[in-house]
């Protein structure tokens, strides 16, 4: 089977700045692939790079089987959802959704029917008269994606196209725009800097950072097993625990973060005894036990508990390790009832939890 | 405090008075029956138009005018706009400030200055004085204005959309077609008209370059030398007319930024 996007080590400079590094990448067809990344990671170009708004200085672009690199946009099987819409604003719904048939020169009844299907689509039947400047923002977006849809491309290219909509919309529109993807089978690479949008809406994710790709696999192995510190810190939240490595022996180090403390985690390779590490792990995956209660010494340290902030379904518990350093913990409600801020506690996770990663300084 | 108040709209009211006498003095004794201008008017009539209109050079002037506004219009607009275009869309904010500033500098040259060097140049160059020449002059003193007016248009138009007509399949030339003259449209036009006022106004590049052709406003020049001929009060007020209508269509199309 051949991918349906094939990125062959591209590259991009801006004169003597890369914007991107040698990139790969492969999306299949039908697959829901999302770059994220920080602005300025270069996610936005490699998309525009697909698109044929910008050429790479570097290597291919291949859309099911056939190398696109030199095309320019009115010659690639992509279209593109922009930021902010991109609306013709002196043409109605309807034109607009019907501009690239138009190109086409497909006959007016059939062109009508094509719109009409894409409005039904998008949840905006009837309003193909109104103009692009009535709009409201979420509309704009419906629009936007439908006229992209409408020439029917063999890749559909989103640029962070629900950026400018407030939390609620955005969110539901997360899951309109899954629902589309799945419904029409296509295949969707999706710009955003959102990594909640990413987890909510991707098969797979690709983490970018300083014009290369870091990560690339799905959400699920990507919060559970990141690549990196960098990936760990960049998607969800993520408690990082400074040591000395003790013993690292194949899948398992343990720690010694100063005072006595060790604490133990999974590492991929061997580690070296002496040697600077870091230990994340997230804030659901720990368990905060009173210091009486605790017998194994082994998983666990002791902190003292200086914040707890309710937020409805669950409770976020902040405590300070005689390291000085303060570790989150996110707790179910009834499990925080009886904790108060100054109460002397351990901190207990599992093995498989928490990772241990080389290197003691920053976290990139 | 009360006094105050009293001196300072005193003083508006003497500065509009300075502004607007004397184009109020001429539009009026555009309609008097005597030849004379003095108080109280003895009538009012149309004679002087009758006069300024019967008189043949008049005819001939005012078609120079007109050809010259033409012009103005159509090759200030599209070449101001093209040049316009071109400096928005460099990527330095330095170079787009450097090449716009040379694009309106000339309006601040003066046209003293334009008119004798175009005369020279003109000369060196074996080309007669007329209104070729002076057409040249014309476009190059509306250059500036149209280009102002263009990049004001221009700051804030979203080129996202004519990246977006690319991608759904359009050539360059299709997504100016479509998009990009639709949405400029009104802006070229205010700029067109504004050039057209410009230009039929001009007196100064047009006497270094006309030769002994005639524009309205080289005509007026010559009544005067022979003395104050209320016909001329009467084409000083259909000028006028002529561009206020100009201005203010100019002004309407300009600011009418599409939605």
């Amino acid at each position: 089977m051949t991918a349906a996007v094939e990125i062959v080590d591209v590259g991009k400079t801006f004169g003597d700045v890369a914007a991107l590094e040698q990139i790969n990448l492969q999306v299949q067809d039908n697959e829901f692939v999302s770059l994220l990344g920080a602005s300025g990671c270069g996610k936005s170009t490699l998309l525009r790079i697909v698109a044929g708004f910008e050429y790479s200085s570097r290597g291919r672009v291949i859309i099911h089987g056939e190398d696109v690199t030199s095309l320019p946009p009115h010659l690639r099987p992509t279209n593109l959802v922009f930021q902010r819409g991109a609306l013709f604003p002196h043409m109605n719904v309807f034109d607009n959704i019907g501009y690239s048939l138009k190109l086409r020169r497909w006959s007016k009844p059939r062109i009508a029917g094509r719109v009409a299907e894409m409005l039904a689509l998008v949840r905006m039947e009837g309003l193909g008269s109104r103009n692009a400047a009535e709009l409201s923002g979420g509309q704009i977006q419906r629009v936007a994606l439908a006229r992209a849809l409408a020439a029917e491309p063999k890749v559909l290219l989103l640029d962070e196209p629900l950026s400018a909509l407030d939390l609620k919309l955005r969110q539901q529109m997360q899951l309109e725009l899954r629902a589309i993807q799945r419904s029409l089978g296509a295949t969707f690479i999706f710009v955003t800097h959102d990594q909640t949008e990413a987890l909510v809406m991707s098969d797979k994710i690709a983490i970018m950072n300083q014009g290369r790709i870091v990560q690339f696999a799905t959400p699920r192995e990507i919060y559970r097993r990141p690549s990196s510190m960098y990936v760990s810190d960049f998607i969800g939240q993520t408690n990082f625990l400074k040591g000395i490595v003790v013993s690292s022996a194949i899948g398992v180090t343990t720690l010694d973060v100063g005072d006595g403390e060790q604490v133990m985690g999974e590492s991929a390779p061997v580690l070296a005894t002496g040697a600077a590490g870091i230990l994340s792990v997230r804030p659901e995956s720990i368990r905060i036990v009173s210091a009486e209660q605790c017998a194994d010494r082994s998983a666990t340290i002791s902190a003292r508990i200086i914040e707890i902030v309710y937020l409805g379904s669950s409770v976020r518990v902040g405590s300070v390790t005689p390291a000085n350093v303060i570790i989150w913990a996110d707790l179910r409600d009834a499990e925080a009832r009886d904790m108060t801020i100054g109460m002397e506690v351990k901190l207990s996770w599992s093995l498989t939890a928490a990772t241990i990663w080389a290197g003691g300084g920053a976290r990139d | 405090m009360r006094a105050n108040r009293l001196l300072a709209r005193g003083f508006v009211l003497l500065v509009l008075l300075y502004l607007y006498a004397p184009i109020f003095v001429i539009v009026l004794f555009s309609f008097t029956t005597s030849p004379r201008l003095g108080i109280p008017i003895e009538g009012l009539s149309l004679r002087w138009y009758a006069s300024a209109w019967s008189n043949p050079l008049m005819v001939t002037a005012l078609r120079n005018s007109m050809v010259l506004a033409m012009v103005s219009a159509l090759a200030a607009s599209v070449l101001g706009a093209a040049f316009a275009f071109g400096v928005v869309r460099l990527k330095r904010p330095r170079d787009r400030q450097l090449l716009l500033g040379a694009g309106l500098l000339p309006a601040v040259v003066p046209l003293l200055v334009i008119g004798i060097s175009l005369a020279v140049v003109f000369q060196a160059i074996g080309i007669r004085q007329g209104l070729l020449n002076a057409a040249v002059g014309h476009v190059l003193v509306c250059l500036p204005f149209v280009i102002l007016t263009m990049n004001a248009r221009l700051e804030n138009f979203d080129f996202t959309v004519i990246e977006a007509a690319r991608d759904l399949g359009a050539t360059p030339f299709r997504a100016f077609l479509d998009i990009t003259f639709p949405l400029v449209r009104q802006s070229v036009i205010g700029a067109a008209l504004l050039a057209a006022a410009l230009s039929l106004d001009e007196f100064v590049v047009t006497w270094f370059t006309a030769g002994n052709q005639q524009t309205v406003p080289v005509l007026v020049w010559g009544l005067m030398r022979r003395g104050i001929d209320p016909s001329i009060n009467a084409i000083a007020t259909m000028l006028l007319a002529a561009l206020v209508c100009l201005v203010f269509a100019s002004n309407r199309f300009g600011r009418k930024t599409a939605p």
